[in-house]
């Protein structure tokens, strides 16, 4: 079953500056897609409109059009771990990952018992439910991004946007967040993430989408479309995809 | 670690919440007998029906007055509260968009105008405190510069100068001997005017903004984060915050427009609420609508008690409403933490 469809997308800014033209893929669900390419590609505005952050004709989300869900609904089929978050207010990280649980709750309503012991679970999963109560201001850089992986877990969704998940993580975190994801992947969750980095690209991903200057250069498995010449091209630089092993490489 | 921890937290707030009405009801009872008649200080009257004057005094003098310090101290800390929650920012209040200086241009206009009467102060103040919000909202909107709550900043700290330098010169022109007087007054803020009309004339929408405000407390917490964050687990951030924002607004104006300006209370109280409640405003939102209550009531009765002449509530707040913002500011930078 597709997960996510795109018919000939294109985004134009208010303030005239094209971001994405004419993009069109289609996600299987269960499948963890890369959207790959340099800054300024048009990654994250692609991301916003499979939100519904921004708005475009032309996507579907299982069949039905994006327009046609209702906020709540869209909130549990689909969830967003972005780079970073507000954090102002000394909640505890039970507080944060309960968050998850709004499109479940009616329109004023509070978590239930339910609801928390689902939270706990998916602290669990991140490996922070021994921290539960502690502020979330006192959390380390790798911490926060687990915490907001967790409470993207506790939204329950089918689909996940991750906005550039391990770019600001040092090795031994981006290992913790990868085995998650890895984890969510097997769970048969579809993972759509944004990154620059070929190699996280390669590494995590059955699928990868290559954004150039706002247009889809190509998309295929990872197999097919992370080359030499591709990278090359994508990022006018010279690239090399080499074997070691069963280990690729990206230099 | 399982959900029986969150449940015994959740029993321990509704205890302490439960434990602050009951002192907010009983201190408002005794302060009924709180007051300069028949002498200073308290007095316990044994049969009110036979001392007419006690009776009349208790009924619409000091009853009023409580009622009015309970509902604006709830009002103008939920308000601090919400202000606090939307823009993410536990240093405002509703003095942030330009709200109490033009509630407070709009009050001295129609003091200076002559026709001073307390409806027409209110009327005015509360529709200057709204055109200061709108100018700021709209504002914001048209900037080119930074993101949405910095234009609001931007545009809010505008709008308060513009106001500010218009009550400057409706201070220059007015009459020194009583038109100046009545707007420093209004200024220092005072809940000696008020009467059982006053409070009915505001109750309905005061009581209203307050449950719409109290309606929306788990939900305050997703409207502290990021915006798309607060879209993406199914809210509409945009109508939710127009919503409050107009609300806490509303409810503000008209109350400021009977006390004057009574400041700190917004900014205070929910920091003390999220100090013994934790940060979940499911909880911090009612301990900070009765701890405002219990904090202007105490302040109002010390005000109109401790002197022969009262102290302007206004300053009351202000000194305790400091010295509690620096003994929290000290305490944070010891835990180090927000």
């Amino acid at each position: 079953m597709r997960s996510v469809q795109m018919e000939h997308i294109s985004y134009t800014y208010p303030t005239g500056t094209k971001a994405l033209h004419d993009i069109s893929l289609e996600i299987e669900e269960g499948s963890t897609v890369a959207l790959l390419g340099a800054n300024g590609a048009g990654k994250s505005t692609l991301m916003d409109l499979l939100l519904g952050w921004k708005h475009s004709q032309g996507i579907k989300l299982f069949d039905k059009p994006l327009s046609s869900y209702g906020r709540k609904e869209l909130g549990r089929c689909m969830a967003l771990v972005p780079q970073s978050e507000n954090y102002n207010f000394s909640f505890t990280l039970l507080d944060y990952t309960l968050f998850g649980r709004a499109p479940y709750l009616s329109e004023m309503g509070s978590p239930t018992e339910n609801d928390v012991d689902i939270a706990y679970e998916a602290l669990k999963e991140v490996g922070l439910a021994s921290y539960a109560k502690r502020s979330i201001t006192s959390l380390s850089g790798g911490e926060h991004q687990l915490l907001l992986l967790s409470r993207a877990i506790a939204q329950q969704s089918k689909v996940l946007l991750l906005d550039e998940p391990t770019s600001a993580l040092d090795p031994a975190n981006r290992q913790k967040v990868m085995k998650i994801l890895e984890h969510l992947h097997e769970q048969k969750k579809t993972l759509i993430f944004t990154t620059h980095d070929a190699n996280l690209a390669y590494e995590l991903a059955t699928h990868v989408a290559m954004l150039k200057q706002g247009n889809l250069l190509c998309f295929g498995t990872k197999e097919e479309v992370v080359t030499t010449e591709m990278l090359t091209t994508l990022y006018e630089t010279k690239m090399t995809v080499c074997s070691i092993g069963e280990k690729t490489l990206i230099y | 670690m399982n959900s029986s921890i969150y449940k015994q937290e959740q029993k321990r707030n509704r205890i302490i919440l439960l434990l602050l009405c009951f002192i907010l009801l009983v201190l408002s009872f005794l302060f009924l007998f709180a007051g300069r008649y028949p002498k200073g200080g308290f007095t316990f009257v044994k049969n009110l029906s036979e001392n007419s004057m006690m009776k009349n005094i208790i009924v619409n003098v000091r009853l009023p007055r409580i009622l009015l310090a309970i509902m604006a101290g709830a009002i103008l800390s939920a308000a601090g509260f919400t202000f606090q929650m939307l823009f993410s920012n536990p240093l405002v209040e509703p003095g942030f968009l330009g709200v109490s200086q033009g509630a407070a241009f709009g009050a001295a206009l129609v003091i200076v105008a002559g026709s001073g009467s307390s409806i027409m102060i209110q009327l005015s103040a509360s529709f200057f405190g709204l055109l200061a919000l709108g100018s700021s909202y709209f504002l914001a909107k048209k900037f080119r510069f930074g993101g949405w709550l910095l234009r609001l900043v931007l545009s809010g700290i505008a709008i308060s100068a513009i106001f500010s330098s218009g009550l400057g010169v409706i201070k220059l022109v007015a009459e020194p001997t009583k038109d100046l007087q009545d707007i420093t007054f209004w200024m220092m803020g005072g809940l000696w005017n008020s009467n059982w009309n006053q409070i009915f004339s505001i109750i309905p929408i005061v009581v209203f903004c307050l449950l719409v405000i109290y309606s929306y407390r788990w939900k305050l917490n997703l409207l502290s984060l990021q915006e798309k964050t607060a879209y993406s687990v199914g809210l509409n951030p945009k109508r939710d915050r127009t919503i409050l924002l107009l609300v806490a607004t509303i409810g503000t104006t008209l109350t400021i427009s009977i006390t004057g300006l009574i400041g700190w209370v917004g900014l205070i109280m929910p920091h003390l609420s999220r100090k013994l409640f934790g940060s979940d405003s499911k909880a911090a939102l009612p301990g900070s609508m009765v701890m405002g209550a219990l904090f202007l009531l105490l302040c109002d009765t010390i005000g109109r008690t401790v002197l022969a002449t009262e102290i302007p509530i206004g300053l009351l707040t202000s000194f305790i409403g400091a010295t509690i913002f620096i003994i929290i500011l000290s305490l944070r930078h010891q835990e180090g933490k927000a």
